[in-house]
Formats: structure tokens, sequence, C-alpha cells
């Protein structure tokens, strides 16, 4: 197990390098001037100038790329003359729009997201997989019918709609909830539950849709296995065979798509956000976006990223300890 | 399959598909078994239905305006109300001149933008689709045929794609991608933005096919056929187009039914954050974004292009399903 | 005054616009006495105020929301309903409006005594002059008025910038240029200008001549937290969420006749989507019968909002200080006949209608509005100066007879600026339309809102046309014209340089007679259309709902703003 997992590991950091060297280059080496993005509607060609050496702009790429990296370990200082600020480690630049270290935008914004993501992860794991097994039990009778056009549609609908509806009726015109007010889970508990249930509910619709049909096409597909029969032959209960036989069976899939799916959240998710209006990843990214905002893009694209190549790594270690097979690969 | 579509980077499909070649049947028959009980199958004849209606709106857009005497881009002030902009009117202004209503603010003809609009955004999807088929496919069989290090290369650049906030690095890069489609030469407006959509959405569907195809040609390449085929010298060429290729045809297939969807959503969500089109050119995204604000006080606009856009993803979803199903070799033990 | 660009994202999202004057059609409650404590709730899309820093502050809403709870100017205009009395002056942080001498060249203030910054400090002189000082760092006090730089008698080099780069750079020389041109002897503070100003007293009710406290001074992050001399202080502010004010024990209400500082707490939601925020204040259900909006009401639930007579006392429909408008790049379309050719092909009922009919304006002849007051005259545009009558749907003939006249073919395509919203691109397909009918082809730019300006006042990247938004900064023509049709204009979105016109603006400013002046000012006004240097659309209206306990409210005249002073809540 431990050289496969140091072997995994060397790999990650490759990918990470990659990644930064990818995100990186997308964004900085672009037509558009970044320094020209440092100072909006009173640019004068002295101020990008100075911007651009205040930055570091005027540096060449690869020597931009490797104070950009490094600053990441060991923070580096902005600005000049007697108005120069420290950016400390991790330091993942400046954002000008903002006026604000991208890393304590980061930080204040990532707690939001994965409260969110982890909420709606459990929800539509748990909707998804139950109804998908009920589904696949029902196979060709009128629940799993029902079952499955729901999950269609749900799947269908553009996200924006979902999260609209619900807003628009469940807050605005049946006041069933207070408006989404984001607090800290430990200043207001109830305030936080308040707040997140409809967003949770709204991503959870999306995905439970999805994990119903992967569910229940799993579980068709291990029911219609042998060895199922014969545990059926053998005269256990249904229910034993259909979770113990059945869906430990068809789990690793699922696994597989929920950690990823998790990761992919994690790196914000934009719309849900935007409605709910809670100031998380999503949210400060699409923002930084529209306001042209190049340090915070690039930050929050690597955040995002990485959380998903981290997300990699922990399932195929998870497969690993549980399949000895993998390890020899 | 998950191109941005509904923003928070959809599930990833590709464990959905089936293994078209579990069973030891040859291509040709197992397309005759599927091809029969698809014509049995009752949803999958109505989704086709559905489908090749939508495509002949679109294809004969201008015919059937033309008929009707309805326009997408002509304005109608005098059926719009100066208290407000809303349309005069029942129904978002439903009349025997404008079957499906008007548009607020404008007075367009909302029935003759939907047709139009389909016209875009089928395009866009259908491109979108075609060029991440096929790229997947390509990348997926060499991938899987070249094994080594070309294998373990592209295994990770598959990886590092998918690993991209899609949404987000669509929304960045869009504007500067345009210019560089400009720049190479096609013509600024509504061409090189329609490029430039079909381009982003593309660029990360494609490692989802390319895993799958990848895991199928490592499959087959264990079957007797193909080493049979090997050991008798056949050229790589040969290898790839006559037995690896007609066996991939199912997972293609099934694949490309749910992607057409999902980048149909995908152009709504863009829409929706401010990449479409430019105007007065409609898809059904823009003509979404647009008409979600009047939910509450025009439901009837809002509802139009949303049953339009419900309507063929749906489709192509129980599509999807059906084949997916009629693909199953061993759908008829179950 | 720039017309900020609606955040865009959003549902229907709205302009979000700011603006000025009012002209007694408020329905709005007006009363003027309120109940002390509470919560104000204000509502935007907004993420952040766009600048709280008083030097870097130059949006209309945001200065009367400054002015009114956080940081005293010198003078300040009258908090009333009635846009005649808005519009005079009263003493501030001065003791009085200000006294000229050597023929305007030199205005003196003086500063009052017992106001004090939130720490229990006295605010004194050299407060307000560190404060004016950084409007010179432009680096880093970015996108606030120049006034201080134009105005001051401090050397300028060949390019119009100053030889004083502001405190946190200068050197002892650079510094005493300053030194000399902005003196303090005890509490009297004078400014000594390049040129004469009949109304500078004006100029200082802009927060960029607000004090700010040398050692509370953070640079750029000053934006975050700015100390306070007014009745309230900030208590917290996290961008993209909300800010918090609290009240500001060390502020004595014996100083200041303008606060009345109704309510305990004063919170600010950012990032609210546009349309569940009028839908919340419309519900007006807990909280948000204690909200107000800034941002309008968003053009879809208009009609909704207008005929239900249980809004009756809580609406506002009033005509703000902006012009809409599309200034004409004149350097691409250099052809007065094609300019001209543009005003008379647009369908500005159209227009008006996709903005929401006639709660959306008036229709404008002009880019000075009615409601400056003196400075406008009707300039006849539509009927004469164009050659022949434009009725608002358009007159393509004329368009196409002007055309041929100008012996060449029309520069197509017009390329269009406009911050994509879905308003705006509805208008922009309006304008395909109705310019094609004179053989004109449109070309739409959609940008986003956040970086609009950015782009379009970039010469480089400026397109044939550009959508925008533009105030007085006080009731004078001279913020408007020279600002939006010269070269040394901050919004010369037209590129317009024309010697004559040049010249003829320059007489205009150095008036002295005030009557005089505003009949230069309507000249320059006929003379701009003629040019054809903007197609101006409307005189906007501003369309704003307030919670059923909010009381007070209407639009103050000189920001187009609520008056957030004297807001209180049941």
């Amino acid at each position: 197990m431990f050289p496969y997992i140091i072997r995994r590991l060397g790999l990650m950091v490759v990918m990470l390098t990659l990644l930064s060297i990818v995100t990186f280059l997308l964004f900085n080496a672009v037509p558009t001037d970044p320094a020209m993005l440092t100072c909006g509607k009173s640019c004068t060609p002295e101020l990008v100038a100075a911007n651009r050496i205040r930055l570091g702009l005027d540096q060449p790429l690869y020597v931009q790329y490797i104070d950009w990296i490094k600053a990441i370990f060991v923070g580096r200082t902005y600005g000049s003359g007697t108005q120069t600020f420290p950016c400390n480690a991790p330091c993942l630049g400046y954002s000008f729009r903002n006026g604000e270290e991208v890393t304590v935008m980061i930080k204040a914004a990532l707690p939001i997201t994965i409260y969110l993501a982890l909420g709606a992860f459990v929800l539509w794991m748990v909707f998804g997989i139950l109804s998908g097994i009920y589904a696949a039990k029902h196979h060709t009778e009128w629940q799993d019918r029902v079952i499955m056009g729901v999950a269609l549609v749900g799947y269908s609908l553009p996200v924006f709609f979902i999260g609209l509806v619900l807003l628009i009726f469940v807050v605005v015109r049946l006041h069933l909830l207070p408006y989404p007010d984001y607090v800290a889970p430990q200043t207001n508990p109830v305030q936080f539950l308040q707040t997140m249930i409809l967003p949770w509910i709204s991503l959870a619709i999306l995905y439970a849709a999805y994990y119903t049909r992967l569910t229940r096409s799993q579980m068709l597909e291990t029911l219609s296995e042998d060895y199922i029969r014969t545990a059926r032959a053998k005269g256990l209960p249904e229910s034993v065979v259909v979770r113990k036989h059945g869906f430990r069976a068809g789990l690793t899939p699922i696994v597989t798509s929920a950690g990823l799916d998790l990761a992919g959240l994690l790196g914000g998710a934009v719309i849900t956000e935007y409605i709910f209006s809670l100031p998380g990843l999503g949210r400060l990214s699409i923002g930084a976006v529209t306001e042209y905002d190049l340090p915070t893009i690039t930050a929050t694209v690597l955040v995002a990223a990485t959380f998903v190549i981290v997300a990699n790594l922990i399932v195929d270690m998870l497969y690993a300890a549980i399949d000895p097979r993998v390890r020899l690969s | 399959m998950s191109v941005a579509t509904e923003n928070e980077g959809l599930p990833s499909l590709d464990v959905v598909v089936p293994e078209a070649t579990r069973e030891q049947i040859t291509g040709r028959t197992l397309r005759q078994i599927a091809w029969m009980r698809l014509r049995r199958d009752r949803v999958a004849k109505v989704s086709v239905a559905i489908l090749l209606v939508i495509v002949f709106l679109a294809v004969f857009a201008p015919v059937l305006c033309g008929l009707l005497k309805v326009d997408p881009y002509t304005f109608h002030s005098e059926v719009i109300s100066d208290n407000g902009g809303l349309p005069i009117g029942k129904w978002g202004g439903v009349s025997k001149a404008h079957p499906l209503g008007v548009e607020p603010g404008t007075g367009r003809d909302i029935l003759a933008r939907l047709l139009y609009g389909s016209r875009i955004s089928l395009l866009i999807a259908g491109s979108a689709a075609l060029i991440t088929v096929v790229t997947g496919v390509v990348v997926g069989i060499v991938a899987g045929n070249s094994r080594g290090w070309v294998d373990k290369v592209l295994g990770r650049f598959m990886d590092l794609t998918l690993a991209f906030p899609v949404l987000l690095v669509i929304i960045a890069m869009s504007p500067v991608l345009e210019q560089r489609v400009v720049a190479a030469g096609v013509p600024d407006g509504n061409t090189s933005r329609v490029i430039t959509l079909i381009i982003v959405l593309s660029v990360f569907g494609w490692p989802y096919l390319a895993r799958l195809i990848r895991g199928q040609v490592l499959g087959l390449r264990e079957r007797e056929f193909v080493e049979a085929a090997i050991s008798l010298g056949a050229s790589n060429r040969r290898i790839l187009f006559k037995e690896l290729l007609p066996n991939l045809w199912g997972p293609i297939l099934v694949y490309t039914t749910i992607a057409v969807p999902g980048l149909i959503g995908a152009e709504a969500t863009l829409a929706y954050l401010g990449i479409s089109v430019l105007p007065p050119t409609a898809t059904w995204g823009s003509m979404l974004e647009e008409s979600v604000g009047y939910f509450t006080v025009d439901p009837f606009y809002f509802c139009v292009p949303l049953t339009m856009l419900v309507a063929a993803v749906l489709s192509f979803n129980l599509l999807g399903d059906s084949l997916q199903d009629a693909l199953d070799p061993k759908a008829g033990r179950k | 005054m720039k017309k900020s660009t609606s955040i865009r994202f959003g549902v229907g999202a709205a302009t979000v616009a700011m603006l000025l004057t009012a002209c007694g059609s408020s329905s709005g409650d007006g009363s003027t006495t309120g109940t002390k404590g509470g919560t104000l709730y204000i509502l935007t899309q907004g993420e952040q105020i766009l600048h709280l820093d008083p030097q870097r502050n130059y949006t209309g809403e945001d200065l009367a929301f400054a002015s009114g709870y956080l940081n005293r100017t010198l003078t300040q205009y009258t908090l009333s309903k009635d846009n005649a009395t808005a519009s005079k002056l009263v003493a501030d942080l001065a003791t009085d409006t200000g006294t000229a001498s050597d023929g305007g060249k030199t205005w003196a203030f003086t500063i009052r005594d017992g106001v004090k910054w939130e720490d229990g400090k006295p605010v004194t002189c050299d407060d307000v002059k560190y404060g004016v000082s950084r409007t010179f760092a432009s680096d880093i006090i970015t996108d606030g008025p120049s006034y201080a730089i134009s105005m001051l008698d401090i050397p300028k080099g060949a390019d119009g910038s100053s030889s004083y780069p502001g405190p946190y750079k200068a050197d002892a020389a650079a510094q005493a240029l300053y030194d000399a041109a902005v003196t303090c002897e005890g509490s009297k503070l004078t400014f000594h200008l390049a040129s004469p100003s009949s109304d500078f007293n004006y100029t200082v009710t802009l927060s960029a001549f607000a004090p700010v406290r040398k050692d509370a001074d953070t640079g750029e992050k000053y934006d975050d937290h700015v100390l306070s001399n007014g009745p309230y202080k900030i208590q917290s502010y996290v961008k993209k969420s909300k800010l918090v004010l609290v009240r500001n024990d060390q502020w004595d209400p014996a100083t200041d006749s303008l606060r009345p500082a109704y309510p305990d707490t004063i919170e600010y939601d950012f990032s609210l989507p546009a349309d569940v925020i009028t839908q919340r204040i419309m519900a007006d259900a807990g909280n948000d019968s204690n909200a107000i909006s800034p941002d309008g009401i968003v053009p879809t639930q208009l009609a909704a909002v207008f005929s239900d007579p249980k809004f009756e006392k809580r609406r506002l429909n009033d005509l703000d200080p902006y012009v809409r408008y599309y200034a004409i790049n004149t350097k691409k379309v250099p052809n007065v006949k094609h300019r001209q050719a543009i005003l008379a092909a647009a369908n500005r009922e159209e227009l008006r209608k996709i903005a929401g009919g006639i709660y959306a304006g008036d229709f404008a002849d002009g880019v000075v509005k009615p409601n400056i007051g003196v400075d406008y005259a009707p300039t006849g545009l539509w009927d004469t100066l164009l050659g022949d009558k434009v009725p608002v749907t358009g007159n393509p003939e004329l368009a196409k007879k002007l055309i041929a006249d100008s012996g060449e073919p029309f520069p197509n395509p017009l390329v269009v600026d406009y911050a994509k919203t879905p308003t705006n691109d509805k208008a922009i397909s309006s304008l395909v339309a109705s310019l094609a009918l004179a053989g004109i082809t449109v070309k739409p730019n959609p940008l986003e809102p956040g970086g609009y300006y950015g782009v379009v006042l970039d010469p480089a990247k400026q397109g044939g046309m550009s959508a925008g938004g533009w105030a007085p900064d006080w009731s004078n023509a001279s913020t408007v014209l020279p600002e939006l049709f010269t070269p040394s204009g901050g919004f010369n979105m037209s590129q317009y340089d024309d010697a004559a016109f040049n010249a003829e603006v320059a007489a205009a400013k150095a008036m002295t007679d005030r009557g005089e002046q505003a009949k230069a000012w309507q000249a320059l006004s006929v003379k701009s259309m003629q040019a054809a240097l903007a197609l101006p659309t409307r005189f906007g209206k501003e369309q704003r709902l307030q919670g059923s306990n909010v009381s007070g409210a209407y639009t103050w005249g000189p920001y187009g703003s609520y008056p957030y002073a004297t807001l209180s809540v049941k």
C-alpha cells in the first residue's frame, strides 16, 4: 500500500504543478493587458505603468509565474513608496478591484461553500440512493416509472429556474422562511439552517435526480448477476439480498461520482450562490470574472481545480484500500 | 458527460453507458436486436417524434413564419402598454397575429423568436456534440490502443481538463477566445459568437467520452476476435475501423443522445450568465434569460421557451434511456 | 456624476441609477418628522458601496448615503422634497457657506467647533486639508472627481497632471506647492484657485473635499473602514454581504442641524438579485417593511407597482438628474450629416417603452436636463435642428436624405457599446431595426456592466456610439457640456474636439454673471445637438418603492437619491 500512496502523491504534485501553469497561462498570457485591468474608469497611462510595476507585471512571464508560486509558500510584498503592504503566505495574489488579498477573500468565502456543498451532498445522496433502490426494486412497475419520470424532469430543468422558483414562492410569496441571510452556524444555528435549507434543496434536486438514475441502473445491473440469483435461491429475504449483495456491489461507481461531484461543488456553486445571496466561492469567482479581476479569477480557478485533483486522489486511495488489485496496476 | 450544464458541474455521466460488447455477440446482430427493441419502445417512439417536430420547426422556421406572417425582429410598439411596458391583453398579448404572444417592452413576436431561436440553439448544441464526440472517440481509441506513455500522457491530460471549474473558465475565457476567433478571420458578430460558444462547450466535454472509449478499447483488445485479427497480421487501421469501431457505436450513440440535452442546458445557463449571441438574435437560452424576470407578471412568456427547452431535453434523455436499454445485451434477462 | 451601469447578472437586472431632482410628482410620504429607533434596511444588488473613501466616492446615491451618515462636508445641500429649496446650500462642517475674495480666486471656510471623529478627537482644519490632498494621489485614490486637481492653484504639466503627486509620494518641494494652495490658520481653511470660480462652495459639497485624518489614512484600504465624523459609524463591513452602521456616540447633535439621525441601526445588504429586492419590498413582510432600495423597481414589476393603489404611499416616480443618451463618437462618425441621420432614424418611443414607458421618463431634446434650472431651454432638436420634424418614432426618410446629402456613404457598421442587461439588449435591438431603415448597420457590442466605462472611455476600445448617463455635479451646465463634449472633460465619449466649441465653453465657464452664463450654456446646448454629438433618449425618471414603515422618503434633488439623513422607520 505504502509505495502506491507515494506514487499517487508524487503524481498529484506533478498534476498540481501542471494545473498551476495552465491556469496561470490561461489568464495571464492573454491579449488583454492585466495592468489595464487594475484601475477601471480613471485609468491613465501613468497609472497603468505604475500598477504594472507594483504588481510585477513588467517582468517576463516565467518570472511572474515563479513569483506567483513563491508567494503561495513564502508570501510577498506589494506596493511602493510608503504604501506597501505585505501579503502573507499562502499569498494567492492581491485584488486591486477589491483592495484586498485574494487569500483573505477565499478564506472568508470557503466555509460557506463547504457548508452548501456538504449539506446538499448529504441530501442528494440519501434521497438519490433511496429512491434509486426503491425504483430498482419496483422495476417495470408504476413506482419505477413515477420516480424515473420525476427524476428526468428534475434533471431537465435549468438550475436557475429551480432555485428562483423556490425562492420566490417559499420566501417572497408564502413567507414560509425569512429571506436568506447568511450567518455562521456557530453564531446563529437557526438562521443558518433557515438560510441554507433552500439552497441545499435546489442543488439536491438537481443531483438527486442524477443519483436516482445512477443507483437504479447499477442496482438493475447487479441484481441480474448470477450470484444474486444464488442468494435468492438460498432463500435469503429480498431486503437482505438488495442491501447486502445488490447495493454493496453497485456502490463503486456511485462513490466515484459522489467524490468528484462533491469536489466540483466545493469549487463554488455559482448560480445557487448567486440566487440565494450566499457569499461563497462561486459568488467570489463570478464577481471576479465580471470585473476582470484577474488575480482573483486565477486563484479561485486554481483552488477549485485543486479540490478536484485531491478528490481524485482520495477516491483512488479508497479504491486501493478496498481492492488490492488496484495498487499493482 | 457534463459540459457546463446545470452550472454546478453536473454529475459525470460516464458510468451509465452500457458495455455494449460484454456478451459475445457480433455487432451486427446486436444492432438488429437493438433496432427491434427500439421499435417496440413507445417512449422512444414518442421522443423521436417530438425531436423530429422540433427539428422540423427549426429547419423550416423562415417558411413557417412567412406562412404565419410573423417576424422575430419587427417591433410592435402598438401592442405594448406605455404604463410599464407589458403586452396589452391577456396571456402576454396572445392574438391571431401573435399566436404565442409578444415580448414585453418590444412587442416582438414570441413564436417567431422561438422558432428562429431553435435554429441557433440546436446548431450550437449539435455542433458542440459532434466535436465532443469526434474528439472523444479519437482520443479514446488512440489512448486505449497505444497504451504506454501516449496513453499515460493523454490520461493525465484528460484528468487535468476535467479538474477545471468548467463554467468559470468558460465565462472568463469566452471574450478572449472570441477575439482570437475574429483574428483568425471569422466574421465579427454572431458568426464569431456562435463559433466561440461551440468551441467552449466542446472543450470540456470530450474527456468523459474519451475515458469511456478508452476503457472499451482496452476491453475489446483482450477479445479473441481482435487478437485473431492481430495474429492474422491485420493492419492497425483495419483493426481500428473494422474491428474496434463497429463495437463502439453503442456507447457513442448513447453518449451523444445524453450530450445534446446537456449542451442545450449549458447554452441556457451561459445565456443566463450573459454569454450568448448578440441581440436581436434569439436562442432558447437568451429567451429564458430575458423572460425569467417576468415569470410572476407575464408567466406565459416565460413558459414558452421553458416548455420548448424542457421538451427537447426530456425527449433526448428519454431516447438516451431507451437506447441504453435497447443496446444492453442483458436487458432480456431481467 | 457618472451614471453607474447596473451590475449584471440577474434576473432582469435593473439599471442601477442614482439621480437628481424631483418635480413634485412624487407620491411618496414626504413627512419630515420621524421616530427615533429601529433599523433601516437598504437592499441592493451591488456587491459593496462602490467607494466609501470620501475622496473616491463619486456616484450620486453613495454621496448622499455617506454624507447622511458618515462624513460631513464643508457645505451641503438642503434636505427638502422641493427641488428649488433642495438646491440651496447650507453650512455643514463649516460655519457658513464660504466666503469668496479676489474675484472668486480665493475661498475661505471656518471649521465648526465641537465636531469630533468617532474616537473623540476633534475634526480640524488640517484634517480637511489632508483629505483634499489625497485626491492628488491618483494612482491610489482612484475613481473620484478631480476638481481639486483642476481647480487648485498648483502648477500643472503640459498633459494636465499636477506637479503635486499627493501626500504619499510628495517630497518637501512638492508638498510646499500644495501647502501654498490650501492653508490653515487655526480653524480657517483657505483654498487658492488657479482661476476664478463663482460657485466653488458648491464644488465642496462633494466628499472629495471632506476631511480625512492623516494617522487614520490607510491608503487604498481606507475604503474598507472610514473614520466617521457623522451620526453613525461602521460596526462591520463585509463586502458582498452587509454593512452595519451604529450610532456614533462622539457625534454631537448640537453641532449638526442637518441630520436628525432617527434609526438606531442602518443595515446595508449587498449582492441580492434585483428581481428579488423588488418582490421583497412589494411583499412588505417582516424586516422588509423597514427597507428601501437605491436600485429602483425592476422594469418587469413596474406595471404591477404602478397600477396597484396599495403601493401609492410607498412608491416614488421622479425625474432623476440623469440624461440617458448615446454618445456618438465623432472620430468614428466624422460627418455631421451622418450623425444627424442617426438622430433622425432612432425610434425613441420604442426605446422608452422598453425601459418602462411613461415611468421611464420624458423624451429628451439635449443633454442638459430641465431640472438643472436656468441653464435649460428647449433646443428644438426634434422640430428644426435636423432640417425637418422628427416624430418620436423616428423619421427614416429624413435620415436617408441626410446621408444622401452628405455626399459619402455611411461608415457601416456602426458599433454600439452598451452594458449588457436584458433591457439594454432590447434597446440595442430597437436601434438595429430603426437605423436599418435608414441604411445604417448597427453592430451591438455588449460589455460587462462592471467594466463598461473603463472600456468606452478608452478611445482605443470605444465603438461608434456608446450608451451613457450623466448628471450635473451641481446645478450648473458647466458640469455637463464641458464634461461631455470637450477634450478636457472627464466623460467625452463623443471624442469631440472642436476649437470654436472649446473656446465658447471656456468663455462661458469664465462668465461671472449667472444670467449671461445661462444664455451661453443654452446656446452651446443647441450647438451640441446641431452637431449631433449625442442621441439623447430620455430625461430619466427613477422609480422606487420602500417598505411601509419607512417615512421621510422622497427623491432628494441634488443627488436624485433618498434623503438618507432624514429617513426614519416606525
